[in-house]
C-alpha cells in the first residue's frame, strides 16, 4: 500500500485516484443510487435534462432514465475495463515470462504469436471476435482481452531477459532453486512493476473499446453501457444532443481518471528505479 | 520511455476506433448549383444488381423504375387501383388460366429498337418467373406467354391464377427488359443489369460507385411532354445524419425511404423551404410483427401468446417507437390494403393484468423472483424501429413476468439464426405488405416451408385449417370469393396468433419546396417521376 500513498503523493495520481475511487463508489452502490433495472421505462421519452427533479438528467427516446443509465454504466464499463485488463496481464505475464526464461525456439514461437497479435488492430480482431461468438460481457471481456494481451507479454519478456542476468538470479540458480520457483518468487515479483504501470493504461483502452463496440451495436443488450447510450442518442443528436454528450462526459472522466492515475504511477516507479 | 510509447499508442488505438464510428461524412465536393431541372436525391445505397426485372426490390426500384417501366404503375385513382403503362389493358379468362395483356405502341427501348410484345414474352419466361425473387411466387404456373402481334402478350397458366393477383403484382413483378439485350447471354452477369436500357423517361447515363448514379432525360419517350426534368442525380449518401444536413445545405433536394430519421423529422419540418411528406407510401407498407418459434413449449400455448399480445402497449409503440409515423395493427393485412382489410378480427387490447392473468391460467405462475420463464429475443437490425422496439418488448414482457434476454446480430447472422437455424423464441421482424396478401404475406404462416427461406414461417406454427384456406386462396379465380377467403385467413391469424402484428408503417419524404409534383401515387419513390419538377 505504500506504492498507492507515493502514487496519491504526485499531483496527477492524487487526482486520478480520487477520481477512480469515486467511480469505484458510484459502481459499487449503483443500486441503492438508483433502483431497479436501468433499461426500464420510468417516464415521459425525451424529457430535457434539469427540468425534472426525478429525471435530473432527462429521459432518452424510450423514457428511460439517463442518469441511472450513466450510474449502472459505470459499473459495465469498470467490470469489463478491469477485467479484460487482468486477462491480459495474465496472460501477458505468463507467455513474456516463459518466452523470456526458456529463450531458444519457444522464444522465437511465442514472440511471432504476439507478433501476430501485434500486427491486426486491435479494435477490429474485438469486432471481429464478438460478431463471430455473439455479444455478451464475457464475451466482450475476452475479445478485449485477445487484443491487449500482446503489449504486456512484450514488456515481461524484456524485463525477464534483463533480470535473469543479474547476480541474484544467478545465485538462486547456483543454491539449486527450482527454475519455477526462481521465475515466480525471483523475477517475476521484480518485472511485475512496469507492466502494472501498463495495466492502468490497458484498463482505459478496453473502457473505451468496449464503448465502441457498445456503439456499434455489439455490446451485451442486456446491460446499460455509455457506448449504446451514446449511439441511441446519435440518432437525435441535432434534437436531444444530452442524451449522447452525459454518457460522454463520464467516459471522458473515467479514461482521464485511469490515465492520470498511471501517469502518477509511472512517476513513482521512475522515481524508485532512479534511486536503484 | 517504452512504457511512455506504449501507452500513448494502445489509448489512441481505442480512441480512434472510437472517432472513426461516429465521425459524420464530409461533404468533400459539393454539387454545383441546381440549373434548369436537375433533381438530386439522396441514395442510401448501391444494389450490385440494379435489374428490376430479376431483384424485385425497393432499393433497387428507387433508381431503376426510371429507366426500366413495368406494364403498370400503382394509382390512388385509377381502376384497380393501376394506371396504364407499358400495358394499356389487361384482361383474364373465365378459368383464369390466361391473361391477354394490350401492349403501348410506339415505344422504343433507350437503344432506339422498337418495343413489342416479344420483349414482354422474354421477360416473363426468362426472367420473372426463373430468376425474380416475387415472381417466382406470383408466376410459378406460367407455362407460356403469346405473342399472336407485336402489341398483345397472352400469359398463360397450368393451373388458374386469380387476375386480382396478377393485378397487384404488376406494379412490382412487371419490370420489361429488351429480348435483343439480354437474349443469349448469361441474364444474371449482363452488363445491362448495372448499366440499364429501359423504354423509361430517364436513360441510364453514369455511374460512379460510391459518389452517384446520373438518369438524364430520354427525349423520346412515349408520353409526349414527359419527362420534366432534365436530369436525375442519385448522390450516394450512406450516412442517415447526412441526409439531412444535405438538405438543409440545398445539396440534395429530396430525401426518400426515411432518409433523414424520424427522429429529426419535427426538427427539419420547421426549417423553412422543406417540406415532410408521409403521402406516397401507400402500396409499401412495412409491418411490425412479433415472429413466435412454436416449438417452445410456452409459446405453443396459444393464452401466452394471447398474453403477450396483451402486454404490448401499441399506443406507445406508434407514439413513442414512430413518433405518430405509423399506425397500431389489427391483424396481417395492413390498413393501407383496404380491398383486403377486415377491421372485425378479434383484437388484444392492452392490458397488464389480463395478461398475468392468461398465463397464470396457463400454468406459469410467477417464481418467487416475480419470473415465469425466460425467452430469447431477437430483434432485426434492419430499423433503429425495429432494434427499439426490441427494448421496449423486453420491458413490456417483464411487467408480466417474462424474462426477455435481447440477442443482437447482424443482418446475416439473424437471418440464419432466425430462418434457418430456428434459434430464438421471439423475434421481431419487418415485413412487407406488396398489395396482395398472397406475394408476401401468406408465406408468413402457412407451414411446410423448408428451413432457410428468408421471411417466412421458421417458426414451427402449423395449423390444418390456415393451410387449406390459404391454399384455396391461392386458385380461386373469382375476385370477390377470393378476398373473402383472405377476410378469413385474417380472421384466422388474428385468432390464433401464429405471430402478432403490432403496428405498419410506411416511409416518409423530405423534400425542399422547388419540387413538384412529389408522392402523387401509392409508390411514388419508386415509379418513373416522369411528371416531377422543379419550380424556381
Amino acid at each position: 500500500m505504500r506504492w498507492l500513498r507515493n502514487v496519491a503523493g504526485t499531483p496527477e495520481g492524487a487526482i486520478g485516484l480520487g477520481i477512480l475511487l469515486l467511480l469505484g463508489l458510484i459502481a459499487l452502490f449503483a443500486p441503492i443510487l438508483s433502483p431497479g433495472d436501468p433499461l426500464r421505462i420510468a417516464g415521459q421519452p425525451l424529457l430535457a435534462p434539469f427540468t425534472d427533479p426525478s429525471f435530473p438528467l432527462g429521459t432518452d427516446r424510450l423514457g428511460r432514465d439517463v442518469l441511472a443509465g450513466i450510474l449502472h454504466g459505470t459499473r459495465t464499463s469498470l467490470a469489463v475495463g478491469i477485467a479484460a485488463a487482468l486477462a491480459a496481464i495474465a496472460i501477458g505475464l505468463c507467455i513474456g515470462l516463459t518466452a523470456g526464461l526458456a529463450g531458444g525456439l519457444v522464444d522465437e514461437a511465442l514472440m511471432r504469436v504476439v507478433d501476430a497479435f501485434q500486427i491486426v488492430p486491435s479494435f477490429l480482431l474485438a469486432l471481429a471476435f464478438v460478431s463471430v461468438i455473439g455479444a455478451s460481457v464475457p464475451v466482450v471481456v475476452v475479445a478485449i482481452a485477445l487484443g491487449a494481451w500482446a503489449d504486456p507479454a512484450r514488456l515481461t519478456r524484456a524485463q525477464v531477459l534483463s533480470i535473469r542476468e543479474r547476480d541474484y538470479v544467478a545465485s538462486a540458480r547456483v543454491i539449486g532453486m527450482h527454475p519455477a520457483e526462481i521465475a515466480f518468487r525471483q523475477i517475476l515479483p521484480n518485472a511485475l512493476p512496469p507492466v502494472l504501470a501498463l495495466s492502468a493504461i490497458i484498463v482505459a483502452a478496453a473502457i473505451l473499446t468496449e464503448a465502441a463496440l457498445s456503439f456499434l451495436g455489439l455490446g451485451d443488450p442486456n446491460v446499460v453501457t455509455w457506448g449504446s447510450m451514446i449511439a441511441e442518442g446519435r440518432n437525435i443528436l441535432r434534437s436531444s444532443p444530452s442524451l449522447s454528450i452525459f454518457p460522454g462526459i463520464a467516459l471522458v472522466i473515467t479514461v482521464i481518471g485511469v490515465y492520470l492515475f498511471s501517469e502518477g504511477l509511472n512517476k513513482v516507479l521512475a522515481g524508485r528505479r532512479g534511486r536503484v | 520511455m517504452t512504457i511512455a510509447h506504449l501507452s500513448r499508442r494502445t489509448l489512441l488505438q481505442a480512441g480512434a476506433a472510437l472517432a472513426a464510428s461516429t465521425a459524420l461524412p464530409t461533404f468533400a465536393h459539393a454539387q454545383a448549383a441546381t440549373a434548369g431541372g436537375r433533381l438530386i436525391v439522396a441514395a442510401d445505397s448501391e444494389p450490385k444488381n440494379l435489374n428490376p426485372a430479376i431483384v424485385a426490390s425497393n432499393g433497387v426500384f428507387f433508381i431503376a423504375s426510371k429507366v426500366v417501366e413495368t406494364l403498370a404503375e400503382a394509382s390512388f385513382s385509377g381502376k384497380d387501383g393501376l394506371s396504364p403503362r407499358l400495358a394499356t389493358s389487361w384482361e383474364g379468362s373465365a378459368d383464369g388460366k390466361s391473361v391477354t395483356f394490350k401492349l403501348r405502341e410506339g415505344v422504343k427501348w433507350h437503344d432506339g429498337k422498337p418495343f413489342t410484345s416479344a420483349d414482354v414474352a422474354f421477360s416473363a419466361l426468362k426472367i420473372w418467373k426463373p430468376l425474380q425473387n416475387l415472381g417466382r411466387l406470383v408466376f410459378a404456373n406460367l407455362e407460356d406467354v403469346e405473342t399472336p402481334d407485336d402489341t398483345t402478350a397472352i400469359f398463360k397458366f397450368s393451373k388458374p391464377t386469380p387476375l386480382q393477383l396478377i393485378r397487384n403484382a404488376l406494379p412490382v413483378v412487371s419490370s420489361v427488359v429488351p429480348k435483343h439485350v439480354y437474349e443469349g447471354s448469361d441474364i444474371n452477369a449482363s452488363p445491362a443489369n448495372v448499366k440499364l436500357i429501359g423504354t423509361g423517361p430517364f436513360k441510364f447515363t453514369e455511374y460512379k460507385p460510391g459518389e452517384y448514379y446520373r438518369l438524364t432525360r430520354n427525349a423520346d419517350y412515349w408520353n409526349k411532354g414527359e419527362p420534366k426534368l432534365d436530369e436525375v442525380i442519385f448522390r450516394v449518401l450512406p450516412d442517415r445524419a447526412g441526409a439531412g444536413a444535405a438538405l438543409e445545405a440545398e445539396e440534395i433536394q429530396l430525401a426518400a425511404f426515411s432518409a433523414v430519421p424520424l427522429t429529426d423529422l419535427s426538427r427539419i419540418s420547421k426549417v423553412p423551404g422543406i417540406k415532410v411528406i408521409s403521402k406516397g407510401y401507400e402500396a409499401l407498407t412495412y409491418q411490425l410483427v412479433i415472429e413466435i418459434n412454436h416449438r417452445r413449449k410456452e409459446l405453443a400455448d396459444v393464452k401466452v401468446r394471447q398474453a403477450i399480445a396483451h402486454a404490448i402497449d401499441k399506443k406507445f409503440v406508434v407514439d413513442t417507437i414512430f413518433l405518430g409515423y405509423a399506425a397500431a395493427s389489427t391483424g396481417p393485412v395492413p390498413k393501407n390494403a383496404p380491398e383486403f382489410y377486415d377491421p372485425t378480427v378479434p383484437t388484444y387490447a392492452f392490458d397488464v393484468a389480463k395478461a398475468n392473468a392468461l398465463l397464470d391460467e396457463a400454468g406459469y405462475k410467477k417464481g418467487a423472483d416475480g419470473k415465469r420463464f425466460a425467452l430469447k429475443l431477437r430483434p432485426a437490425p434492419y430499423f433503429n424501429e425495429t432494434k427499439q422496439f426490441g427494448d421496449y418488448l423486453r420491458q413490456a414482457l417483464s411487467a408480466v413476468g417474462i424474462d426477455a434476454q435481447l440477442v443482437n446480430a447482424d443482418a446475416a447472422a439473424h437471418q440464419k439464426a432466425v430462418y434457418t437455424d430456428h434459434d430464438f423464441d421471439l423475434a421481431i421482424g419487418p415485413p412487407v405488405f406488396r398489395g396482395d396478401p398472397a406475394i408476401s404475406t401468406t408465406i408468413l404462416v402457412q407451414s411446410g416451408i423448408p428451413d432457410g427461406v428468408p421471411f417466412s414461417n421458421q417458426g414451427g406454427y402449423a395449423s390444418k385449417e390456415l393451410d387449406d384456406v390459404i391454399a384455396k386462396a391461392a386458385v380461386t379465380v373469382d375476385t370477390a370469393a377470393r378476398t373473402d377467403l383472405y377476410k378469413q385467413f385474417q380472421k384466422l391469424v388474428a385468432t390464433d396468433l401464429p405471430l402478432i402484428n403490432v403496428a405498419e408503417w410506411g416511409f416518409i419524404s423530405v423534400a425542399r419546396d422547388t419540387v413538384v409534383n412529389v408522392s402523387n401515387n401509392p409508390r411514388w419513390a419508386v415509379s418513373n417521376w416522369s411528371d416531377t419538377t422543379l419550380k424556381s
